[in-house]
């Protein structure tokens, strides 16, 4: 009696797959989340040949009259003072990515670690610790709590930098402590507990790769947030202070379009827009992918 | 049937009375009451409108309305001149140039108020002028503008020192009788009618001071043209003084120019007793198109400045100045130069690039200043940021003061990238021995691609992009903070005219005034010290002139500063506005004898 329901189930159960190839698959059928990737990647190589000085070099020059318009020469014409403004806005992919990727990995790793431990200890002085702290920071309106920081920091360049990491990995930190809750209850870490294993190797070892599906989805979503706020911030007078960012191109069409001059604004939107809808096809089809949940 | 065409003829009627009663609210307050309105527009808010603390040009505005100050700018004369204000005339000065005697006008009441007892304005006598100049030595009163006259009038500063009581008297600051004042100083002040004619020598009631204490800041009492109705930090009312003096506008005595002014009807206002508007309003608009489509809306704020990024949407052209015939069918227009100039100095403070103890590196740190300013590209700039309506002169005495040499050699504004870059290779300077240049500004879009244009013309002579850097302060009292601590080696700047005597730009590099004081560059040479001081106490001449222009020689040649741009004010009005705008030495003058059809 016992054996039959097992040998029904060797025959009925498909062959198997872990969530990560289970995910490869479901995502490499989401066509818009392809299309996303492509473009993110396309973004990325942009970004990778102005750092290497292939390209956009010259974003800080004079190499045209006030105001120029669209030609051969400047594809997105040339601003108050002469610089190209296909130039500055290329560039400025290089700052987006910078920001996006060091914003996400810190306050991705940040909160994972934070948000594990306070789940793992749930209930205990750590999660009060941890709990009371997420909510100190979200009660604080979020560009005011940016702006303080930025401001108290004074001139530092990585004063938005380390504004945005200390506000960004509330969210995910959240999400992780729930998963923690639910993943230590397991029997996989009441195994590594019998066998002796410390806590916080259990939660390094064991708890934490359990969450890397979120962690990538959140990942990719603090990405597009900080390319976001940057550009607000940038807007506000208090983000990146030297070098060029679309927000600071934003900003610098203010005095533009007043003059009837729309190529900063349009530049800077459009790549914006470009990244930004990207990474979100991206982050979505990702996220359908990762969720067991989800029978597409 | 009957029921529909009752509640069709029901919902037009209102919807007609509504369009009528929009109507009336869409009129101006001038028409609908009879009344002359005036909406004029600052951008900025003053922070106290006590004339001991209007340091800023926006309090100015209001403080010389609603008091009285002993001299005035004569409205229509072009340059400034000053004539009798509070002063029955022009006053009398010893042989020595020490003793000045001024008479005041008899008769002349402070407005209604209730500080005053039965709240009627009493008389404004030459007591009420010396307890005002007291103020500005009396710490307690938090002055700014007590630098007019320290270490100037005879006692005065030992009178502060002693603890500035009021009830002792101050040799050379006294009040002989009521209608006399007798001012005596220490060395010839040639400039110090100019400072009777500021805001911060305006005369203020005793009583109402002490009434409201540092209220007096948002509920001054005083004897101009108008009193203050209501004051917030959105919008200032000032209604009429009805103790004002009467005194008849005389075209001539304002120094009118038929050639130049008559298209703006101040030929009507002849023989009439100003003010004449019912009320006053200054909105305080800081974002610079807000107050452009407050202007262009027809039915609010009647005077403001063409902002830069309109000039082509509105003007035909712009040598001459001519507006478009559909803004011209709507507003009168007036250019002239502003009464200052922008520019840049190094600090010199700064061994990197200015006064270094081996002889050696402070010759090459000259040559450096001077490849630097020979970099920058005046053109441009004028270009870039003033629709080249900007004048470029050389040195820093402006085209605004009487002093101005139009026969100055251009070198120094005439950009030279070969020479630059040959006085560079000369002195031993390669990119990498190059210092890092500091450059600091003000949080904002402007001030940012005024320094990435800057960095540009760097480049053009070989100075390494990162190796121009900036630094970002987020207000304008941060920097001056920076400015006045000598904390930055670069500074840049604009300058406004106190006074028609470039003795007020040439004091900007006087030794004694280092930083913290005006002469931020801490330029320091015994020679120009000396010729200052010698000129300080001449009156206008020829041979004062002379050594104005040799002091501003030595400017140039020690490559202290990069300058200057004096920028052009184009301010249009309202067509049924009859009005000249200001020279813009003291501010708000011309509001007095503002009038509306």
């Amino acid at each position: 009696m016992a054996a039959a329901p097992e040998t029904i189930a060797r025959v009925a159960a498909p062959p198997h797959q872990g969530l990560w190839s289970k995910a490869f698959h479901k995502f490499c059928r989401d066509r818009a989340g392809l299309v996303g990737l492509w473009v993110v990647v396309l973004y990325a190589i942009v970004a990778l040949g102005v750092w290497l000085g292939l390209w956009a070099s010259d974003w800080a020059e004079v190499t045209g009259p006030k105001w120029g318009p669209v030609s051969a020469e400047h594809w997105f014409g040339t601003n108050l003072i002469g610089q190209d403004i296909f130039a500055r806005a290329l560039y400025s992919t290089r700052t987006a990515f910078e920001l996006g990727l060091v914003v996400a990995v810190l306050s991705t790793f940040v909160g994972a670690v934070l948000g594990a431990f306070a789940g793992f200890f749930s209930g205990g002085w750590i999660d009060e610790l941890v709990l009371w702290f997420m909510g100190v920071i979200d009660s604080i309106p979020f560009y005011l709590l940016v702006a303080a920081i930025a401001f108290s920091l004074g001139d530092s360049p990585y004063a938005m930098y380390i504004a945005m990491i200390a506000t960004f990995w509330v969210g995910t930190s959240r999400l992780v402590r729930g998963e923690v809750i639910k993943l230590k209850e397991l029997e996989f870490v009441e195994a590594a507990h019998a066998i002796g294993l410390s806590e916080v190797a259990i939660i390094f070892r064991h708890i934490l790769p359990n969450t890397f599906h979120i962690l990538l989805v959140q990942a990719t979503i603090t990405f597009v947030a900080a390319i976001k706020s940057e550009v607000i911030l940038s807007f506000l007078g208090i983000g990146i202070q030297d070098g060029m960012s679309w927000g600071l191109m934003i900003a610098e069409s203010t005095i533009e379009v007043l003059a009837g001059f729309f190529n900063n604004f349009i530049a800077a939107s459009l790549l914006m827009f470009g990244l930004v809808m990207a990474f979100n096809m991206f982050s979505d089809a990702l996220q359908d992918a990762l969720d067991p949940r989800s029978v597409r | 049937m009957a029921m529909w065409r009752f509640i069709g003829t029901v919902t037009l009627s209102s919807l007609l009375l509504a369009c009528s009663a929009s109507d009336d609210a869409g009129n101006s307050r001038a028409a609908v009451n009879d009344k002359k309105v005036f909406r004029y527009a600052m951008g900025g808010s003053p922070t106290s409108l006590d004339p001991v603390q209007s340091g800023n040009a926006y309090a100015n505005v209001i403080v010389s309305n609603v008091f009285d100050t002993l001299y005035n700018y004569k409205y229509l004369a072009r340059p400034p001149e000053l004539k009798p204000g509070l002063a029955e005339a022009m006053p009398e000065v010893s042989d020595d140039g020490l003793v000045y005697t001024i008479p005041l006008k008899q008769g002349v009441l402070f407005a209604d108020d209730p500080a005053f007892p039965g709240g009627k304005g009493r008389e404004v006598t030459a007591a009420d002028f010396v307890y005002s100049i007291k103020r500005h030595f009396d710490p307690t009163t938090r002055p700014q503008g007590a630098w007019l006259w320290q270490d100037r009038i005879k006692g005065l500063d030992e009178w502060k020192a002693a603890g500035s009581d009021y009830s002792a008297e101050i040799a050379g600051l006294r009040a002989v009788d009521p209608y006399t004042v007798r001012i005596e100083l220490t060395r010839p002040y040639p400039q110090l009618l100019y400072t009777l004619a500021m805001g911060f020598s305006a005369v203020v009631p005793a009583e109402a001071v002490e009434t409201y204490g540092r209220e007096f800041g948002i509920r001054p009492v005083g004897s101009g043209a108008f009193r203050l109705e209501s004051f917030n930090t959105a919008k200032a009312v000032l209604l009429p003084n009805s103790n004002y003096r009467d005194e008849p506008f005389n075209l001539i005595e304002e120094g009118y120019d038929p050639a130049t002014q008559a298209y703006t009807r101040v030929a009507e206002l002849e023989g009439r007793s100003p003010p004449f508007l019912d009320r006053l309003e200054i909105d305080f608009i800081q974002e610079g198109s807000a107050l452009w489509s407050s202007f262009t809306k027809g039915d609010e704020v009647q005077m403001a400045s063409l902002p830069d990024e309109q000039v082509e949407f509105v003007l035909d052209s712009t040598r001459p100045v001519i507006l478009k015939p559909e803004f011209a069918e709507k507003y009168q227009l007036a250019t002239g130069p502003e009464a200052g100039f922008v520019y840049s100095n190094f600090n010199l403070d700064f061994p990197e690039m200015g006064y270094n103890p081996d002889p050696e590196r402070n010759a090459r740190n000259k040559a450096l200043r001077c490849a630097v300013i020979r970099s920058f590209d005046w053109p441009a700039r004028n270009d870039s940021f003033y629709m080249g309506l900007g004048q470029v002169f050389p040195g820093v005495i402006p085209p605004g003061v009487p002093e101005f040499d139009e026969a100055m050699p251009r070198d120094s504004v005439t950009r030279d990238v070969a020479y630059a870059k040959q006085l560079l290779a000369d002195n031993g300077w390669t990119p990498d021995n190059l210092p890092t240049l500091t450059y600091g500004t003000v949080a904002g879009v402007k001030s940012r691609l005024f320094f990435e244009q800057f960095r540009a013309f760097l480049k053009d002579i070989g100075y390494p992009s990162e190796k121009v850097v900036l630094k970002r302060y987020a207000t304008f009292g941060d920097i001056v903070r920076a400015w006045s601590r000598s904390e930055l080696p670069f500074v840049s700047k604009g300058w406004g005219l106190d006074y028609p005597d470039a003795e007020n730009t040439l004091q900007l590099f006087y030794g004694p005034n280092a930083s913290p004081g005006s002469n931020d560059a801490n330029y320091a040479n015994p020679k120009y010290d000396a010729l200052f001081e010698q000129a300080a106490t001449m009156a206008p001449s020829d041979e004062r002139t002379a050594i104005y222009r040799q002091m501003n020689q030595m400017l140039v040649d020690d490559c202290v500063a990069v300058t200057g741009l004096t920028r052009m004010r184009i301010t249009l009005w309202h067509n049924n506005v009859i009005a000249v705008p200001d020279s813009s030495i003291v501010g708000g003058g011309f509001l007095r004898y503002v009038d509306v059809d």
